[in-house]
């Protein structure tokens, strides 16, 4: 077995990346396929509270590379769901613990066993960016509607290109509040995929429930009410290569009809590519 | 040189050679034979160092051959440090537990310890046939569950009302309570100041632990021998008297061992600021920490350790394998605990968002009970 290796960056902090990593890897174990989340976050590490599973770690990412443990005995294993697992980042140590190549060592070690590895790059575009990309093919780049959040994507776009080794990359638009979009007080989802001038893979909306999941540690997937879930697992489903349309996130009707052109828009643009 | 114990442990004594590659070599030859296969291995050393790399070498030498290295007997202090950061246990041959790791179970609080106590005795007496003694205890057992289980549900409606409604209010809450924290802000630059000193006159000699060897950036405070002396003689004779008062009640604590000489030999390291997340904490002595221990700290004594104060991150007492060592606080809210060789997670139950700082806590204190950690609080 070859699993996909996919990073998930933004480069501006806050935006969502460990949440978007919590959630997409829920939701894939979910479907049925194993998963590996890495954080790479080191020294302030938060994926391990997003799902609750903070007082289960014993061992971390750099206990690894530093073998004071196997790979194995490292992963910790999800309270529901057993297709899950989480390789923790150290809170004592700092970013310069884990170099780019031995990242990819254990990427490279994970691959073998499991479907899906999503990693969690820390925020900035120094060392802890350059390791948590170095095992990875794939990227997803989550931004907000916001400007100083797009002008940090397009500079992290500007180094995947860069990169070796990054095949494809998505953009995933965050805390979107199409309220704001109506009133023109937010950036609309085709401003910024015009900006970018990059594919997205999903629409999130802003929602409040994601602070009591994460206050909680339980995904916010797992909440069938809740808009961003849904919108979550549909990003899932379009990893795996299901098609599957882009979310209604607007309630007002006055939005539906752009909503519909810019969808019919890009699957025109999906098609010329 | 070599000799099967029972039907498992296969002891391997090197304890003539004296250089690790003749070690490995030795090993290597010991282990292509048959009966060295899917055994737990005890290996036998002298006074050789081994350093990690050598020593995980061996490791996965034996793993090789799908037995698993349990236990390690060995002179050298060096080695046996080593060991014990791979987890391995360093003792004489008879120690049974194998090196794997169990998944961490939630740490007991007394009630559900004298619970499953009585669970225990209640099998015990359906033997004799006491029936009456039985009935009793049922109803008793039944009664205080069921008050728990409804405490339980109370809590929870209310923890749920609270998030719902006040989601966004606790992030100011959170905000509100820090200026409780401010009365401590004083002493917590002057601590600064001293860490900055003390950070300069640091003991080369006195850096801690195991894996931590390397770790230069952690925070390593230096010990002050005189201060710690008076500590050391000033404490443990009122603290000891506490342990039996809370032994009577539950458990008959076993005699005064050497472990409980060692502990109050220990010198004591007194800590007073609050610790916070990515702190690192290692003494090999007992550790007083007035202030609070956020999560995500790690605090490793070879002794015991006290926090007066709420502690949330992580702590390893008799980390040099004392049984008896024992972590205390105002308020457990420990992400995990670990004590000697047994480590336990909090329950889930407890993952609560932030803990609420009263003038009514209760002290509680965590120890070992039959390979177990269970946390007795201060009027158990």
């Amino acid at each position: 077995m070859t699993g996909r290796v996919i990073v998930i960056t933004s480069g501006k902090g806050g935006v969502g990346k460990t949440t978007t990593s919590a959630n997409i890897g829920s939701a894939l174990a979910k479907s049925g396929q194993s998963v590996v989340l890495v954080d790479t976050d080191i020294g302030l590490r938060n994926l391990d509270l997003l799902l609750g599973l903070e007082n289960r770690i014993v061992y971390t990412l750099v206990d690894v590379v530093e073998e004071r443990c196997k790979l194995k005995q490292a992963l910790v294993k999800d309270k529901k769901n057993p297709n899950l697992c989480l390789l923790a980042a150290a809170q004592t140590r700092d970013k310069s613990s884990v170099s780019a190549e031995q990242l990819k060592k254990i990427t490279e070690k994970l691959k073998k066993d499991y479907d899906y590895i999503l990693v969690d790059c820390p925020a900035g575009i120094e060392q802890g960016f350059q390791t948590a990309i170095a095992g990875a093919s794939e990227a997803i780049i989550v931004t907000t509607p916001e400007m100083s959040a797009v002008r940090d994507a397009d500079r992290i776009i500007g180094l995947l290109d860069a990169a070796e080794g990054i095949e494809s990359y998505k953009l995933l638009i965050n805390r979107v509040r199409p309220n704001m979009i109506k009133a023109n007080d937010m950036m609309s989802v085709d401003d910024v995929v015009n900006i970018l001038s990059c594919q997205p893979i999903g629409i999130i909306p802003e929602d409040t429930g994601i602070i009591t999941s994460t206050n909680r540690g339980e995904p916010i997937i797992n909440n069938e009410k809740s808009l961003a879930g849904r919108a979550y697992i549909n990003v899932a489903k379009r990893i795996t290569g299901e098609d599957v349309p882009f979310l209604d996130i607007d309630e007002p009707k006055d939005l539906m009809g752009k909503l519909r052109k810019f969808l019919s828009g890009l699957k025109q643009h999906g098609k010329e590519q | 040189m070599e000799q099967v114990l029972n039907d498992n442990i296969y002891v391997i004594d090197l304890g003539e050679i004296n250089t690790a590659p003749e070690i490995i070599f030795e090993l290597s030859s010991v282990l292509d034979k048959d009966e060295a296969k899917n055994r737990r291995i005890c290996l036998k050393l002298g006074s050789v160092d081994l350093n990690q790399a050598q020593l995980l070498s061996i490791k996965s030498l034996i793993n090789g051959i799908e037995s698993t290295l349990s236990t390690i007997d060995t002179k050298s202090v060096a080695t046996e440090k080593v060991a014990m950061s791979l987890g391995i246990i360093i003792s004489n041959v008879s120690v049974e537990n194998s090196s794997e790791i169990a998944p961490a179970m939630p740490y007991k609080t007394a009630e559900e310890f004298k619970e499953e106590k009585a669970a225990e005795e209640i099998c015990e007496n359906n033997n004799v046939n006491n029936e009456e003694l039985n009935s009793i205890q049922n109803t008793s057992q039944v009664e205080t569950e069921m008050a728990e289980s409804f405490d339980i549900v109370e809590e929870s409606e209310n923890i749920e009302q609270n998030q719902n409604a006040e989601s966004d209010k606790q992030i100011d809450d959170e905000i509100v309570e820090e200026p409780e924290n401010i009365t401590n802000a004083d002493s917590d630059i002057k601590e600064v100041n001293n860490r900055e000193e003390i950070a300069e006159n640091q003991n080369p000699d006195v850096i801690p632990n195991k894996e931590e060897v390397q770790d230069e950036l952690d925070v390593i405070f230096g010990s002050d021998p005189v201060k710690s002396s008076i500590f050391e003689q000033a404490a443990p004779e009122e603290i000891y008297e506490e342990k039996e008062e809370l032994a009577d009640i539950i458990v008959p604590e076993a005699e005064y061992t050497k472990e409980d000489i060692e502990l109050e030999t220990y010198p004591t390291k007194y800590i007073k600021q609050t610790i916070r997340s990515g702190q690192v904490i290692n003494y090999e002595g007992n550790i007083v920490i007035i202030g609070d221990c956020h999560p995500g700290c790690e605090i490793t004594a070879f002794g015991d350790i006290t926090v007066w104060g709420v502690l949330s991150g992580i702590a390893h007492s008799g980390a040099g394998g004392n049984q008896k060592a024992r972590v205390r606080a105002l308020k457990m809210n420990a992400i995990q605990l670990r004590i000697a060789n047994c480590y336990s997670r909090r329950p889930d139950s407890l993952n609560t968002v932030f803990i609420e700082k009263t003038n009514s806590f209760t002290p509680e204190e965590a120890r070992i009970i039959n390979g177990e950690i269970v946390v007795f609080k201060i009027n158990d």
